[in-house]
């Protein structure tokens, strides 16, 4: 919680002013049983109505200064509370921005964004309940039992008495409590899970006609979740009763020794008047205690999450000797590059060794994990090498200021992913102050133009969430587009073609292979294969074959046996 | 320093005068029915009714002891202890310490029976609205988002456990104990009740005015938590992109502006409703010092006692506490009825209705007509999705559809499997109407293997199993092995007993083809629904999969969404979509001689 709660420390001043006007009306509040003693021992018994107004009025006042400070106490908490989760989420968020993706990836994403969503709104309003509340609960129970003691010691002994033991059950059930809430936790979201799954799946459970199976599946879930609930719940509706009855008990002793203590003389009415009102206050006390704990509970589970992204450690983005190459030229050497994800042992790329020259198309090829991606991903340098250098441009990425080298890059990624905004807001991430004709231009070379001239708005037509739904097709052509928007000299394409039906397919390419850029294009098709310079044909992170497509039909019998595969889907692949 | 003291005051307004005046349309979320809503939550309590009896009963035994409590307090006061003649004492004493048994006994039992009556009133409401969403039709699902329907599932339906739960029992409450109080201070003093009770009125108008601020501000901040969180979704499951166009300043720019909006609007939706607590406490506090002044004074004369003061100030703390419980719980119960209206109206909607049981005990054999059919989806204002289509399709064939993306080849498809109900036209399964016969028999004679194959949250066995429920450990491992999916479920962590994550990101799209594959072979349907998949599959596990169907559809009438060449050239019949009709048929053969639209096809592909 240290971490997390150090942004807190910016606002010292208004936290400490806040903790004072929360401490003032409470003070207030407690001296009110006390000029109530003073009201009956010195007013009503002494006959005196002077006294009587003028401790009246001074009630009156009491309750002003509790307001005024309450008021201005409101002001600072939402401040300090707001502007730390202000800070809070900057950091957070600004941390994994920073993140490289090896980092970035030991967290599974949704995890990210509940952290920077309800966990940090979880942790802000523990602050604003601390600046406000939670420590009035405590305190109030303490400074009730001083001013009892105050009052009348010897009267007052009756209420400490029983605290302790009062305080040590409160301790017992809530951490109780604590356990079988995070058991509920987890068969709520085992349910909410199935019912998303059921969700995304109508089609599926149709078909098989297996709505009771489901039907039955969930109730045995939702049936463990209430019994839970039910346990979880009742343990805690222990808590008040018995608190309840605790002091209500301590008040009776209280009365019945404070009579023997009037009959000795010892007290007067009004001080035990005055010891009555402290303890109903304390009462009303604790009913908040269990509360506080649990909320607190709740937000140290949520600022540990947090934490653990401001203290992961960042391997990597970090900018080279920040050189940047005279002459992009577009050249791309591999040279004995052998990568394996960082934390794990495993090659995923050995030793491999290739050189593109400015301008020309390298296909690569190869089953499902034998390598493609994480080959890919050294050129912008998501990751580093394990061993062996990648130069671009001539120049080692690892020697490279990052932005200028990702700026000579363009990556069309195999799942096109677009973000809130406008056609152009997505298309002008290719580069920062493209203008109109330049989006467009690119647009047309995407094949996506005309799509978009079709829009209500054109380029002003917003996409993403709340915007239009886009086909996979157009979704891909878009992300072309972005690409192509950067004028990049080395063009990246993951298999980015896939939802493009062969005529728009086959005049993207008469447009791509246009484009003065070294490209490197992953894809399972022979066709789009034959047409590159060299091919690269990858197995189980090796270099299974390398060169123009005759040669690897004549030494590569992998090659040949994809190549015969498809030789008659050639002339089809048409929907 | 004096910054630092100052900067809370010097937040821009978020709200201005002017909106503040304009009249709010729909101020809180209200139920339009809420009797009709009650009395189904009501139906729901079912054979816990008397229970709930019960409670409400021992609701009012605690608020009657609550009130006693202070009572008798006052009394022992004023009988015994301002005289301070004790004699007697001890009984009244004795009497207190039932009174508290009594109190905290039935406080506990009432809470321990409401728990339960409220988990199985919300239980019910689950599974009953998740047994109706399964009867449903998919065109209801075609209608509404995921996301507003899981709204419906997980948030209505926990707000009404927890308003159950905890504030059906306050709300109760404190209606009782105001009432009990009001009654008890009257006659016990009217004057001072007058003179406690003049807080309420301006309770009334301190609220209004806070309220009708915070009502805005949270609408203002829900907006705000909004934008920003839907930001952030989208930028860091694109994380990626945003690295490789090196776009986090301009990310974090959009960032830090919608966080700021968020903490302009936060700290104002905060600081007023804060002033609530603070406004109540100073009510309170005031009715308070009104209490001991005025009543100090009528003491004097001996119009009042001092254990009647006693009781008045607790009485006054009593009070407003319920009065500012019932002013909070009154928005959420509100809240709670609406959203168990929203669930109640899911539950409303038409099943997925099977008019006739006859054709019931059909055994099909895979003989398949469409008959002049015309479909559009509901509310589509636009043109058929499928235009005046026959085609019949014999037993044991497989029938290859080709087209353009949404020339109808799904919706064909779909069709068949009645998720949709032809506008016009018949279709037909061995001469008999699918109409006429129920889902659930046509359905059990169908299975379906999909592009995007949907694994569940379940073991590897279980998630072959979904196609045929009673079938053995023996036959899983057969139907795995004949889909050629044995040899990498074996590889797995722990084999068929290998959970599968809900995302499915355990294993490969191809790898998920083949699950999808095994489970349908498993369930040994007389007629098969395939949509090929696209490309993105590396051509080992192509391979395999080919080989995988061409086991899984002999013997089966099939209909198969083509994407390779291969699968049209076996197929025995071509059908040629174009927006909605069927344009062409014939075998591959015939069509490429017919030099029509499909020849076409082929000849722009060979570019």
């Amino acid at each position: 919680m240290k971490t997390v709660f150090a942004y807190a420390k910016p606002y010292k001043i208004p936290i400490i002013f806040a903790l004072f006007l929360m401490l003032l009306e409470l003070t207030v509040e407690l001296m009110q049983p006390l000029v109530i003693a003073k009201i009956i021992d010195d007013g009503i018994l002494e006959g005196d109505q002077d006294r009587i107004v003028q401790y009246g009025i001074v009630l009156m006042a009491l309750s002003f200064i509790a307001l005024v400070s309450g008021i201005v106490n409101s002001y600072y908490a939402a401040h300090v509370s707001q502007s730390f989760s202000f800070d809070l989420r900057k950091a957070v968020y600004g941390k994994i921005q920073s993140f490289s993706l090896a980092t970035f990836n030991k967290f599974p994403a949704s995890g990210l964004i509940t952290r920077l969503t309800s966990d940090v709104t979880l942790v802000q309003q523990i602050l604003f309940m601390g600046l406000r509340i939670m420590l009035r609960a405590p305190l109030l129970v303490v400074g009730s039992m001083i001013m009892a003691l105050v009052v009348n010691a010897k009267l007052a002994i009756y209420l400490v008495l029983v605290f302790p033991f009062l305080l040590a059950f409160l301790y017992f059930m809530v951490l109780k409590g604590v356990r079988y809430f995070s058991f509920v936790q987890q068969r709520l979201d085992r349910l909410n899970r199935m019912i998303q799954e059921n969700l995304q799946a109508v089609r599926l459970i149709k078909a098989y006609l297996r709505g009771k199976y489901e039907a039955n599946r969930f109730s045995e879930v939702a049936d463990s979740l209430k019994i839970d609930t039910v346990k979880a719940f009742r343990i805690m509706e222990t808590i008040l009763p018995i608190l309840l009855f605790g002091m209500n008990l301590s008040l009776l002793a209280v009365l019945w020794f404070g009579a023997s203590h009037i009959q000795a003389n010892g007290a007067q009415i009004g001080e035990l008047v005055a010891i009555v009102n402290y303890a109903m206050r304390m009462t009303g006390a604790f009913s908040m205690f269990s509360f506080i704990i649990m909320a607190f509970a709740r937000s140290k589970a949520s600022s540990e999450r947090i934490e653990e992204i401001l203290l992961a450690e960042n391997v990597l983005e970090k900018d080279g000797q920040g050189k940047q190459a005279a002459v992009e030229n577009g050249s791309v050497v591999f040279e004995n590059v052998s990568f394996s994800y960082p934390g794990t042992s495993a090659q995923v790329l050995k030793d491999i060794s290739f050189e593109i020259k400015p301008n020309e198309k390298l296909a690569i090829m190869g089953a499902t994990g034998s390598g493609k991606s994480s080959l890919l991903q050294l050129i912008p340098r998501f990751y580093d090498a394990t061993e062996g250098s990648v130069r671009i441009h001539g120049i080692d990425v690892q020697e490279w200021s990052l932005p200028a080298l990702r700026k000579s890059i363009g990556i069309v990624p195999q799942q096109s992913l677009l973000f809130t905004g406008t056609i152009s807001d997505n298309l002008s991430w290719g580069k920062d102050k493209a203008v109109q004709d330049e989006l467009e231009d690119a647009a047309m070379k995407a094949q996506i133009h005309d799509t978009v001239e079709h829009f209500p708005k054109a380029y002003g037509t917003r996409v993403g969430q709340k915007g239009v739904n886009l086909s996979g097709g157009q979704k891909q052509r878009l992300s072309i587009a972005r690409a192509l928007v950067r004028e990049p000299s080395i063009l990246i394409l993951d298999d980015s073609t896939s939802a493009l039906d062969v005529k728009t397919e086959a005049a993207l390419w008469e447009e791509l292979d246009r484009e003065r850029a070294t490209m490197l294009v992953v894809t399972q098709k022979i066709r789009t294969a034959m047409k590159a310079d060299r091919i690269l044909l990858l197995e189980e992170g090796e270099v299974s074959a390398y060169g123009t497509h005759n040669e690897l039909l004549e030494a590569s019998a992998l090659y040949r046996q994809i190549a015969l595969s498809q030789q008659e889907e050639e002339v089809d692949e048409y929907v | 320093m004096f910054d630092a003291i100052r900067r809370p005051f010097g937040y821009e307004p978020v709200i201005r005068k002017e909106d503040l005046k304009k009249k709010d349309a729909k101020k809180t979320e209200r139920a339009n029915n809420w009797k009709s809503t009650l009395l189904r939550i009501w139906k729901l309590v079912d054979e816990h009714r008397l229970l709930l009896i019960a409670v409400l009963s021992l609701v009012f035994v605690s608020s009657a002891l609550a009130l006693l409590g202070p009572f008798l307090i006052g009394h022992i006061i004023d009988q015994y202890i301002v005289p301070e003649s004790f004699d007697r004492m001890g009984i009244i004493i004795a009497w207190l310490v039932v009174v508290y048994i009594g109190h905290s006994v039935s406080l506990y039992l009432q809470n321990y029976w409401m728990v339960g009556i409220a988990q199985q009133v919300i239980y019910r409401m689950r599974t009953g609205l998740f047994e109706h969403l399964q009867r449903l039709p998919v065109s209801f699902f075609d209608k509404r988002q995921h996301g507003e329907l899981m709204s419906r599932m997980t948030n209505d339906i926990e707000n009404v456990s927890s308003t159950l739960n905890s504030s059906f029992i306050q709300v109760f409450s404190s209606l009782l104990t105001l009432t009990g109080t009001a009654v008890v201070m009257l006659w016990l003093s009217p004057l001072l009740t007058v003179l406690t009770l003049i807080i309420i009125p301006l309770m009334y108008v301190s609220m209004q005015w806070i309220t009708k601020r915070t009502g805005r501000l949270y609408k203002e901040q829900q907006h705000a938590i909004g934008e920003l969180n839907g930001m952030i979704e989208e930028t860091i499951s694109g994380q990626k992109i945003v690295k490789a166009f090196s776009q986090e300043p301009r990310v974090m720019e959009e960032f830090l502006e919608k966080s700021e909006r968020l903490r302009q609007t936060g700290f104002w939706a905060w600081t007023y409703s804060g002033f609530i607590p603070k406004v109540m406490n100073f009510l309170n506090n005031g009715s308070f010092a009104i209490v001991a002044g005025v009543g100090g004074i009528l003491a004097l004369n001996g119009s009042v006692s001092i254990g009647v003061i006693v009781i008045f100030t607790e009485y006054a703390r009593q009070f407003t506490r319920p009065l500012n419980d019932l002013a909070n719980q009154f928005n959420t119960v509100l809240s709670a009825i609406a959203g168990a209206e929203r669930v109640f109206a899911i539950m409303e909607e038409t099943e997925e209705k099977d008019d006739q049981a006859v054709n019931a005990e059909k055994e099909l054999q895979g003989y398949v007509e469409f008959d002049k059919v015309s479909f559009k989806y509901e509310g589509a204002e636009e043109d058929w999705t499928i235009r005046d289509v026959s085609f019949h399709v014999g037993i044991g064939q497989t029938a290859a559809l080709v087209g353009a993306t949404g020339a109808g080849k799904t919706t064909i498809m779909q069709l068949l499997a009645r998720f949709y109900d032809a506008n016009e036209g018949e279709i037909r399964l061995d001469g008999t109407p699918i109409g006429s016969m129920p889902r659930e028999t046509l359905r059990k004679q169908i299975a379906f293997v999909l592009q995007d194959p949907f694994l569940f949250e379940a073991s590897v066995y279980d998630n072959i199993r979904y196609g045929r429920l009673d079938a053995t450990e023996e036959e899983v491992r057969e139907a795995a092995e004949k889909a050629n999916a044995h040899e990498f479920i074996e590889k797995l962590p722990d084999g068929y007993e290998t959970i599968l994550k809900g995302d499915g990101s355990m294993i490969s799209q191809g790898q998920k083809q083949l699950l999808s594959i095994a489970r349908a072979l498993i369930a040994d349907p007389v007629i098969l629904l395939l949509d090929e998949a696209t490309s993105s599959i590396d051509t080992v596990t192509e391979l395999k999969i080919q080989e995988a169907l061409e086991r899984l559809m002999v013997g089966r009438t099939s209909f198969v969404i083509a994407h390779r060449l291969n699968t049209v050239r076996k197929a025995d019949v071509v059908f040629v979509m174009e927006m909605g009709q069927l344009v062409e048929s014939g075998t591959q053969q015939q069509l490429l001689e017919q030099g029509g639209i499909y020849a076409n096809m082929l000849a722009d592909a060979k570019l």
